[in-house]
This record gives C-alpha cells, sequence and structure tokens, in this order.
C-alpha cells in the first residue's frame, strides 16, 4: 500500500478535459470578473462620468465639461500625444491607464489620441452586477477561422469603449440551424497578447440579454481551429453604465437565434444603436 | 478499484505540507507552459520562489490555510490560488488589469522537472521570422544547455523576453517564461533545417514563426536605430534627484564629461538585469571623463511613491550615480520629460552623450546575459563608444 501511495502521489495532476476546463475554467473566469467588478476602484460599476479629452478637457465646477461636486478647476490638455492634468497648484503629465487621485474620485485616461477619453469613477454604492446564464455545453463550438476576404486594418469601439485600432482576423462559420457566418477581429490586449474577438447580436437581445449585442472570444485549440463558447459572452461596458460608448454592431454579425447564453443582461429601455460605421 | 486506491492514497497524504519544490504548469490554450515554485517554511510563516530554469524570484507572499494555498507577487497585482491535494497543486492563475482579471488554469506537482539537454541540432543561434496578420517581424532565437538542462533566449529587436527554460526531444522543444506577469511559451519542430512552431503569450495569443540558422548577417533592427534625437543642441534634461534637488544637463558634474543617460524604470527587470553592467562601465571609465545619469520612468508620476522605488533600486545595487525623478513610464511620459528623443520607448534606453553635451549615439533595449553572444557584442560595443568619445577633444 506505501509503495502504491508514493506511485499515485507522485503522477502529475493531469490537466483537466476539454469540457470540465472549459466549464470549470468559465466558472473560475465568471467568479474573477464578477470580484472585479464589485470592488475595484476602475470597475465600470463605478463610472460615473466619460468624456473625450480633445483638446481639453475641463473638469470640477458646474459648468465644466464633467462637474464634480467639491472639486475645483482642473483641466487635462493634450499635446500632441501627451496628456497634462492641470491642477489649481500647478500642472504634471499624466499617463493612460493608470489611475489618477482627484479627491474621492479616481480618474483613467484610455485609448491612444486623438480618441482619449477621460473616465471618472465615483464611491457610490454599486449596483449589482447582471449575472450569468447557466452553462450551456450545447452552445460550445468549433471550427476553423476562414482567412479575411479583405484583409487589413479597421477602427472600432472595444468592449471598454475605448477605440481601438483592429485588424481583420477572418470569420468563422456555424450551424445554429441556419448557418452564422460571423466577422472576427484581432484586437491587442497588452504587449504581446491579442484577443479575437467577436461582437455578435442574436434573438435573445433585449429579453435577457444585453439588446446591443455582446463581446465574445476565440480559443486556438491544438488542431489549428478555433473553439467558439458562448458561455464566454460577455457585456460592453455600456451595459454596466451608461457613460460608456456602445459599439455599434459589426457589419452582419447577426445570430438569428436566441443565444441564452453568457452574460446576461436585465436592464430595460435601451435601443441598440443602428448598424453603421463602425466608429460613431 | 484503482479509482479507489487513488482516493484513498489522496486522503492519506492530504495532510501533507505544501513546503519543497514543485514542477508547475499554466495551462495555455497552446500547450502547458512549465517553471518551478518552491515553498518552504520559514519564521513561523510561508515564504516561496518562481523559478525559470535557475534564475529565481521571491513571491511577495505566501498564504496556506488548511488546502488552499496561495502564492501573491504584489508588483503585477498577480497571485496563483490552488488546492493541496497530496502531493499536487490544482488552481489558477490570476492577475488584474485595467479591463479585468485574467485567469490561467494552473497546476503543479511535487518535485524538480528532470532536466534534459537540448540536442546539437538545436543548439546556436536562429534567425526567426513571425507571422502575424499583417506581415512578418524578426526575432533571434537562442538555445544552449546550461546547468538546467535545455536554456533558451527569444531576442527582438529592443531586447530579450527573458531566461526561458523547458523540454527539448531530438527534434522539438517546449520552453517557457513565466514571472508573475509576462506568460510565454515557445514551442518548436525542426525539419530538414527548418525550425517551426508557434510563440504563445497570455492565455490564448498564438503567432506562427519560423527560423532557419543563422548566416551571422544582421537579421534584427540594430538598436541605434530604433530612437533617433536631435544632435543639433546639447540632449536637455532637469529633474528631481531623490533629495529633491533638481539636477539639469548643465550640471557643473556633466561640464565637459561624456555621459551616459540611462532610461529606466524600476518595475523594468530588464534595467535590474542591466544595471551591474553600466556600474561597472561607470567605475572602469569615470576616473578618465565618463559620468552617468540615471532617469526613472516609473508607474505613477507620484513622487511619494515613485521616489522610495528608485530608492530601493539604487540601494540595492548601490549605484554611485545620481537618479533622477523623471517622468511616467509611457511613451507619452518620455516624449513630454525628453522632446528631443524620436521614437523612444524601450527601457531601458541609453542615450550617449559627447562631452559637447549633444547626442551621439542612442542604444534602445538591453541584451541580458541571456542573450549569450548578443550581450557580449553589446558590452564591446559600449566599451568601444565610451572609448571614442572620450577621445574626443573638450569643448572650451
Amino acid at each position: 500500500m506505501r509503495a502504491l501511495v508514493f506511485a499515485v502521489a507522485s503522477l502529475f495532476p493531469p490537466a483537466m478535459g476539454l469540457v470540465a476546463q472549459s466549464r470549470d475554467a468559465v466558472a473560475r473566469e465568471r467568479s474573477d470578473f464578477l470580484s472585479w467588478l464589485t470592488t475595484a476602484a476602475n470597475s465600470p460599476l463605478a463610472a460615473v462620468a466619460r468624456h473625450p479629452v480633445g483638446a481639453a478637457l475641463r473638469l470640477g465646477p458646474p459648468d465644466a465639461d464633467i462637474p464634480l461636486s467639491g472639486i475645483g478647476e482642473h483641466r487635462i490638455l493634450a499635446k500632441g500625444r501627451t496628456l497634462v492634468l492641470e491642477t489649481p497648484s500647478g500642472s504634471r503629465p499624466v499617463s493612460r491607464d493608470r489611475p489618477i487621485g482627484l479627491g474621492s474620485y479616481t480618474l483613467y485616461l484610455t485609448g491612444p489620441a486623438p480618441g482619449t477619453a477621460l473616465t471618472v469613477f465615483g464611491q457610490d454604492k454599486r449596483k449589482a452586477p447582471p449575472g450569468y446564464h447557466e452553462y450551456d455545453p450545447t452552445l460550445v463550438f468549433s471550427g476553423p477561422l476562414l482567412p479575411p476576404g479583405r484583409p487589413g486594418k479597421t477602427r472600432v469601439l472595444a468592449a471598454n469603449g475605448t477605440e481601438t485600432e483592429a485588424t481583420e482576423a477572418g470569420s468563422i462559420v456555424l450551424n445554429l440551424g441556419a448557418p452564422a457566418r460571423l466577422r472576427v477581429l484581432r484586437i491587442a490586449s497588452g504587449g504581446e497578447e491579442s484577443e479575437l474577438e467577436i461582437f455578435f447580436r442574436d434573438q435573445s437581445n433585449g429579453q435577457g440579454t444585453y439588446p446591443a449585442g455582446r463581446f465574445v472570444s476565440l480559443i486556438p485549440l491544438p488542431n489549428g481551429h478555433y473553439r467558439l463558447d458562448f458561455n464566454r459572452a460577455r457585456n460592453p461596458f455600456c451595459a454596466y453604465s451608461a457613460v460608456y460608448p456602445c459599439p455599434a454592431p459589426w457589419r452582419g454579425n447577426v445570430i438569428a437565434v436566441s443565444i441564452r447564453a453568457g452574460e446576461r443582461y436585465s436592464g430595460g429601455g435601451l435601443q441598440a444603436p443602428p448598424a453603421g460605421p463602425e466608429v460613431k | 478499484m484503482l479509482a479507489m486506491l487513488i482516493q484513498g492514497g489522496a486522503a492519506l497524504v492530504t495532510l501533507s505540507s505544501p513546503g519543497g519544490p514543485w514542477r508547475a504548469v499554466l495551462d495555455l490554450a497552446g500547450g502547458p507552459l512549465p517553471f518551478a515554485v518552491r515553498i518552504e517554511r520559514r519564521d513561523g510563516g510561508w515564504q516561496g520562489v518562481l523559478c525559470n530554469g535557475v534564475k529565481c524570484q521571491p513571491f511577495s507572499k505566501v498564504r496556506v490555510a488548511g488546502d488552499s494555498v496561495v502564492l501573491e507577487n504584489a508588483d503585477y497585482a498577480a497571485t496563483m490560488t490552488a488546492v493541496l491535494r497530496g502531493d499536487s497543486l490544482v488552481g489558477y492563475y490570476n492577475n488584474i488589469g485595467s479591463n479585468g482579471p485574467r485567469t490561467i488554469p494552473f497546476r503543479a506537482a511535487r518535485g524538480r522537472w528532470p532536466m534534459t539537454r537540448a540536442p546539437a541540432s538545436l543548439v546556436g543561434r536562429w534567425d526567426a521570422t513571425y507571422f502575424q496578420d499583417l506581415g512578418t517581424s524578426p526575432r533571434v532565437l537562442e538555445f544552449r544547455n546550461g546547468s538546467a538542462g535545455i536554456e533558451g533566449t527569444l531576442i527582438s529587436s529592443t531586447s530579450d523576453y527573458g531566461p526561458f527554460s523547458g523540454t527539448a526531444s531530438s527534434d522539438s522543444f517546449a520552453i517557457g517564461y513565466f514571472d508573475g506577469s509576462f506568460v510565454y511559451l515557445l514551442t518548436g519542430r525542426l525539419k530538414g533545417d527548418t525550425l517551426r512552431g508557434i510563440f504563445h503569450a497570455g492565455l490564448r495569443t498564438q503567432t506562427r514563426w519560423q527560423a532557419v540558422r543563422s548566416t551571422g548577417a544582421s537579421h534584427l533592427t540594430p538598436p541605434t536605430e530604433i530612437t533617433s534625437a536631435d544632435t543639433a543642441e546639447p540632449f536637455r534634461f532637469r529633474f528631481p534627484d531623490l533629495q529633491g534637488r533638481m539636477v539639469g544637463n548643465d550640471d557643473p558634474r556633466f561640464r565637459g564629461k561624456v555621459v551616459l543617460v540611462d532610461i529606466f524604470g524600476t518595475w523594468c527587470p530588464t534595467c535590474h538585469e542591466g544595471m551591474p553592467g553600466l556600474i561597472d562601465l561607470y567605475r572602469r571609465y569615470h576616473s578618465r571623463g565618463l559620468e552617468f545619469v540615471g532617469l526613472a520612468f516609473e508607474v505613477t508620476g507620484d513622487t511619494a511613491v515613485d521616489a522610495p522605488l528608485v530608492r530601493r533600486y539604487r540601494d540595492k545595487f548601490r549605484i554611485p550615480f545620481p537618479l533622477l525623478l523623471a517622468g511616467t513610464n509611457d511613451v507619452e511620459g518620455i516624449e513630454a520629460a525628453l522632446p528631443q528623443l524620436r521614437g523612444a520607448g524601450a527601457f531601458p534606453t541609453l542615450v550617449f552623450l559627447g562631452r559637447d553635451g549633444r547626442v551621439r549615439r542612442v542604444h534602445a533595449g538591453f541584451h541580458g546575459l541571456a542573450a549569450g553572444d548578443q550581450h557580449q557584442r553589446q558590452v564591446r560595443e559600449f566599451e568601444r563608444e565610451i572609448e571614442k568619445l572620450l577621445k574626443e577633444k573638450r569643448e572650451q
């Protein structure tokens, strides 16, 4: 028995099987994301204002671009690609994607020039995150990524409402009762990393899922194909706070059936923006 | 029957300690990224290190409660959370970015990775081409055998990606680098005289590449052609030192001297790796008229946060030249602070100033010891440039 225990104990724990890995990994991703939504200073649930920086942005007084209670006049100036924060006591360069404390508020500048936007996060009580549909293993697909008809770059709003450059990565074809061809863009996610993203609409939108559509990322498989797991479908940040602009639907990415999987939405009254140019 | 025995076996060892060496992987979409973890009990608490080959760095905190093990790396807001089951750890790596968390499955088994050596057919330097959506870009790969077996380096035009380690067979390899933030895995197979493979970054970014043996001809963009500078005027800088005194290029200590301006950040592992070599250059050439100044570009731009980090960096290396708080560590921060540079963004970047204060050379990036020959060539280039500049006449 002792020898057997040793032999068993020395085994390397196996990678979880693909289905288990999907289900467990999705559960973990959801748990981590919910924790971030409910606790992070820059959670979109804490966003109270957002405005393009343009050449200059005033914040503080009641007549400013972004009025902030209890805050004197501050300005964000764009000088070329450089951003400067002017305060009553002086000015200093500030960086994108870094927290900038301002009284009880936290500011974040996101997106490259000229589309840089300022988001203000507050400390008010947050509303509850929208939650998720039950995991549905029948809404996990795999297949090849077909090459793009017209390779090139385009500008889109990413899930976080930031205007970003994306590369045409191709399309993936699913059979969901009727064939659906979904366009895939590669969107940089920092450093050497990027995501193959699909922004899609389906017949559940406005009836339990976000009216404007949702994002889902492709996962590469060892055989060169990709897994499309609709249980990972997630809302654009405009679903959490009306301060974020909503991405316009991507050309053609409409699924003719309901995809009741992934992130829910129970808010009402929001109309999806019309299909059109990707960046308003 | 087997399942019962396994269950019984696991139950017998569940109460064991997490202390000791672990061979670990992150399960990326394209395969396991190997690294090592070592956990030990010390002073009534737990400590641990994360290792790539022989290079290890400490976790900022190790927490053990019941069968839960949490390994934290505060620098990168990263944690590995796992459940201890007998001789295995199974859980997730997680770090927080500005758009939310990044989660990757993690697992480990007790013991050390068996040492595998790179076959002779792989050892050496390869010129690689990355195939991206809209074009290609060059990299250099180097493989060698060290005390922990196969080691590799992946070099871009501006830096290396850290010390890779892993496994190899007669015609294929899988080597990785994971420091708590960067998640890199390089896999490949040799067929004929061509290496083909995939570079994996993070959970699911994959880039195809192929490589052939280096001919010795230059394959990467030379580090002196990445960042350019205005050479018509003396190079201007003026920033507070760690005591809050303003120090500028017109300071008497720099007048008539050859000056090396080191653009660095305490958050930048490559800068840490390069600093001992810079101090060595300073000690060898200072008496002949070489001065150094370090310009720190930190994460927050807030002196209260940045100054203690830079002070710790100075004390760690016993840096004998001034370090100034120059700005934030992004392209905009550098451009705002040093408007005479164009295309700056590699950390570290070394700006060589002649005795007249004008820029003679800008060397973007640094190839660390892991880069082998590339590192040695770079040191010799620095020495040659310094010797040349020291011989220039002083400006009257």
